[in-house]
């Protein structure tokens, strides 16, 4: 019984964490919190559902799709929104701004799109869920489990290993200085957002199939942004902890208090922890600046 | 004109709410998720007051505002002392958790099918005069002694505290001042309203009011005000245009933010001084291009 | 001096809500100046509306927002009906208009759409949301102004006031929650279902409204359902498989969910994945398109209809517009209004609005799609109107029986 609701907490972490990721990795570069991810989830999910799922493609065809159109509004949310922006060098309130009204942007297109009609993927898995005894797990919950943990994979070993990781971590430190040893960082900037986009576009898949498809879907947005900066903004292994933790705690305090209860509780224990451990879990160096 | 008396009645209420935003965020440079929870506190409390506890109408205001703030001050302690981007996380986990708590307290609240029965008595008379009022002493704030700490303190907290500005103090004083003005402008909507539910104060409603000051001007309190007054006037004025309205308000932000980044204003403030001047350039171009023809 | 100022401007915004504060009496005059406006209003709009020969109706709606789908569905099945009858000359030989007004779901929005409806348009009548805290949210503005709202706020609150008499221009035009929520509890215990939990939004008034008309019924039969199997849940809430752990390992007969669609999927997927095997008993919102949004087998839901999809011209009717419409049985509710609207106001003719709120509240035997419409007079809600109980057979609705309340 309590092993099954730290399964169902893992299973809802994983949904977070693949938020979590994405939004990290916006505010490791440009530090500040997007709030257009969400929106961001929900077209690239709409997107998918039009092109792939509706064909009666398959899942892996639907995540292509989502993870192709994730990118492609990553790139133009950058031009549309940022990229004037982090030219001027505004302070970051700006990009906090412009990403929520880049989020009502979406929303609003969407809506017209989709208005009269309820929306779901058809069911991907031939088997809903697994059991191991007394446990359940469902198919879709280990397939994002899965696929979070292999993003974050590539994800860490691209940022980690290669140039384009040196050049971004660069930018991500100073923008200024990279732009000067001769890293193009507006290309940096933009492969971020596109990398950000594929993470959207996925998660955006596997929340379609948790929860259904409907404009205001990517108002989950928040849980990731709760989740990142409980991990310690920035940092993205940090988000995938805090997701996860975020998932469990939710879940636990759901089955002793029931809902409402466990939404203050939440508040409460994540107020203790911003005072009590400030840097966030991952203890990421930030300099304290406006 | 029923519509336009109530339409400016609203705005006059969100008015005083973003008079409290310019405070918190275009004065001491804090951003809040949660703001609209204090609207919460405000409307509930003034109409639970008069609803439950029968009590005069003023009163009730008063104590709604109190309680509104004396939350704020529990709210407060952490928030002032945490870092700029912890603000809006708590505030924001904030409103969640009124908003949940509004919810769950059916017996009290109504719950989900909101508190019915609260007598109307806002009219656009008493919302104008209060929003002016909420102007006013924003302005005076601004220009106080206390307002030019909050500024230093947006500029740079550590010189600020060098300089020997009492960062948290001053910090919090923003911060009561824009919950006080927050709660009183739900006390007058839901007075206005004679309804309220617990759906309409989540973080959208707070980030509308932020972009509403960054619209017209983050540095300017004219520009704020101007910029509450298009953004929440617009969406009226676009109802034809039925769900393409929302569209047209996010391009209308965008390119604003883009291509004027300081707001419609800038830092342009509306003062005598500044109206001479302003009037005295306008002439002088005039004669200019007059000379040129 | 800057402290000086600041308190005199303190003062003055307490002066003026002390202003307002005192004068009870000054609200009401300003109520009765309001009430002159409107009936001058009336006279004016009369004149264009004969050399026009044109009606105007409103249909105020979610358009967009979280309930924008079945705001959607009545528009349109409204709009049907106006075409219809347009089509069919018109009443009285005047076409008819209907203008949308979107809500965006939000109250303030609904009250800003009502007025610019009532005062700028200056619609006849207007075709109401399915959705209570928008009819809460305008039901005291409408007070003001002489334009009945044919609405489907099935939370009784919404036409009633508190001391029972009936909010004048407020009308309901589906069975109350109460009504619906006891046909789905007596239909429950006629097929044996003995042991229930339920699990209810609690941040949705629809679904608030449902829950202890259900309780009560089962009550009268016997059966109370415990406390921890009443499981709530709000917006926040994101794991429906732990709110559903408990109620599946008491391995109830049946769940009651009256939820919105799109959770009700989510929920009902859930409930699969945990190898719940009874019973789900659901609102209207598991009416079709619920088994195509949901996409498997639904064999155990049983749900609450407003239409007989047996009855041939219904079935027809309903088949035409599958297609392009989410809820179907919203369709048919804004067609039944604005053809009952037709009636009262080609009876009314030239009369004033008192006749006209006055014949709608008086409405007998009309024979709509939804079954036959009675207004009940003191409550501005249908009495004795039929609803249907449905199942699915795999994916295909099938009806089971038609309770009359």
């Amino acid at each position: 019984m309590s092993l099954q609701i730290i399964i169902n907490g893992v299973a809802t972490g994983a949904v977070y964490a693949l938020i979590a990721t994405g939004f990290a990795l916006i505010f490791n570069v440009l530090k500040f919190s997007n709030f257009s991810h969400g929106a961001t989830m929900m077209t690239a999910a709409f997107a998918a559902y039009f092109v792939a799922a509706s064909k009666g493609m398959g899942l892996a065809a639907t995540l292509a799709a989502a993870v192709i159109a994730g990118a492609l509004i990553g790139i133009f949310g950058e031009f549309v929104g940022f990229r004037r922006i982090t030219l001027n060098h505004s302070s970051p309130t700006y990009f906090f701004v412009s990403s929520i009204t880049l989020g009502t942007l979406y929303e609003g297109l969407i809506t017209i799109k989709v208005g009269s009609n309820f929306y779901n993927y058809p069911g991907f898995f031939t088997h809903s869920s697994v059991k191991l005894g007394s446990l359940v797990v469902s198919s879709s919950d280990i397939m994002m489990l899965v696929i979070s943990i292999t993003a974050l994979a590539v994800l860490a070993y691209v940022i980690q290993k290669t140039r384009l990781g040196r050049a971004l971590r660069a930018v991500s430190f100073d923008r200024d200085t990279a732009q000067l040893m001769g890293i193009d960082s507006t290309r940096i900037i933009q492969l971020t957002f596109i990398m950000s986009g594929i993470l959207a576009g996925a998660a955006g898949v596997f929340l379609g199939i948790k929860y259904t498809l409907y404009p205001s879907l990517g108002s989950l947005v928040v849980k990731g942004f709760i989740a990142s900066v409980i991990g310690g903004l920035g940092s993205l292994t940090g988000a995938v902890i805090g997701a996860v933790l975020l998932g469990i705690v939710e879940t636990i305090l759901l089955s002793l208090l029931g809902s409402g209860y466990n939404t203050i509780a939440t508040f409460a224990i994540m107020l203790i922890f911003l005072l009590v451990r400030p840097q966030g879990i991952a203890g990421s160096n930030i300099q304290e600046k406006a | 004109m029923a519509l336009v008396s109530n339409i400016l009645t609203q705005v006059c209420i969100s008015l005083i709410a973003v008079a409290g935003v310019y405070v918190l965020t275009g004065l001491t440079g804090m951003f809040s998720l949660g703001q609209a929870a204090f609207m919460a506190i405000g409307s509930y409390a003034s109409g639970l007051l008069v609803v439950k506890a029968g009590l005069p109408l003023v009163p009730a205001c008063i104590l709604a505002v109190a309680v509104a703030v004396a939350v704020g001050y529990l709210i407060g302690y952490p928030v002032v002392r945490l870092r700029r981007d912890y603000i809006s996380l708590v505030t924001l986990g904030f409103g969640e958790a009124i908003a949940a708590l509004l919810n769950r307290m059916t017996s009290l609240t109504g719950g989900a099918s909101g508190l019915t029965g609260i007598p109307r008595k806002t009219t656009l008379l008493i919302a104008f005069i209060s929003s002016a009022a909420a102007v006013c002493l924003t302005a005076f704030f601004k220009t106080s002694k206390y307002g030019r700490q909050c500024v230093a303190l947006k500029g740079d907290e550590l010189a600020a505290r060098a300089m020997g500005i009492h960062v948290t103090r001053i910090k919090m004083t923003a911060f009561l001042l824009s919950v006080g003005l927050t709660a009183y402008s739900g006390c007058l909507y839901a007075f206005y309203m004679s309804y309220v539910d617990p759906t309409g104060f989540g973080w959208k409603k707070s980030a509308d009011w932020v972009i509403m000051v960054f619209f017209g001007g983050v540095n300017s309190l004219t520009g704020s005000v101007l910029g509450a007054f298009i953004l929440s006037a617009l969406p009226q004025a676009l109802r034809s245009l039925q769900n393409y309205r929302y569209v047209i308000y996010a391009v209308l932000v965008l390119l604003i933010i883009n291509f004027k980044p300081s707001g419609l204003l800038g830092e342009w403030e509306l003062t005598p001084r500044n109206i001479k001047r302003t009037a005295g350039r306008l002439r002088g171009r005039k004669k200019e291009t007059g000379g040129k023809s | 001096m800057k402290k000086v100022l600041s308190l005199i401007v303190i003062a003055a915004m307490a002066l003026s809500l002390a202003g307002c504060g005192g004068s009870g009496t000054q609200a009401t005059t300003a109520g009765t100046e309001a009430k002159a406006g409107t009936e001058k209003q009336s006279e004016e709009k009369e004149a264009p509306a004969a050399e026009g020969g044109e009606i105007l109706i409103g249909c105020l709606q979610d358009i967009t927002g979280s309930t924008s789908a079945l705001g959607m569905s009545v528009q349109a099945g409204a709009q049907a009906a106006v075409d219809e009858i347009n089509a069919n000359g018109g009443i009285n030989g005047k076409t008819l208009k209907m203008n949308t007004y979107d809500t965006k779901g939000d109250v303030t929005e609904a009250v800003n759409a009502y007025i610019t409806a009532v005062t700028v348009d200056q619609v006849k009548l207007i075709v109401g949301p399915p959705v209570a805290n928008i009819a809460n949210a305008i039901k005291e503005t409408s007070e003001g102004y002489d334009v009945p709202i044919m609405g489907l706020a099935m939370d009784p609150a919404c036409q009633l006031k508190e001391d029972g008499t009936a909010y004048k221009n407020m009308f309901c035009f589906q069975p109350s929650a109460t009504t619906q929520g006891e046909i789905m509890a007596a239909f429950a215990v006629k097929n044996g279902l003995k042991t229930f939990g339920v699990l209810y939004n609690q941040e949705n008034s629809y679904s608030v409204s449902l829950l202890n008309p259900f309780l009560d019924e089962l009550g009268e039969n016997g059966i109370t359902v415990e406390d921890k199997l009443i499981v709530a849940y709000g917006a926040a809430d994101t794991d429906y498989k732990t709110l559903l752990q408990p109620i599946v390992s008491a391995g109830v007969d049946a769940v009651y969910c009256p939820n919105y669609t799109q959770q009700l999927v989510a929920i009902v997927t859930a409930a699969s994945e945990l190898g719940y095997e009874g019973k789900i008993i659901a609102g209207l919102d598991a009416a079709p398109a619920f088994n195509t949004t949901y996409g498997g087998d639904c064999s155990n839901v049983y749900y609450i209809n407003n239409i007989n999809t047996e009855d041939g011209a219904t079935a027809e009717k309903a088949a035409a517009v599958e297609d392009k419409i989410s809820a179907v049985n919203k369709y048919f509710l804004g067609y039944d209004i604005v053809k009952v609207a037709e009636k009262c106001l080609a009876e009314n003719g030239d009369g004033d609005v008192a006749a006209l709120r006055e014949k709608i509240a008086n409405i007998s035997g009309f024979s709509g799609l939804t079954g036959t419409i009675n207004i009940d007079p003191n409550t501005h809600m249908p009495k004795d109107m039929g609803m249907f109980m449905y199942t699915y057979d795999n994916q295909t609705p099938v009806m089971l029986e038609e309770f009359s309340n």
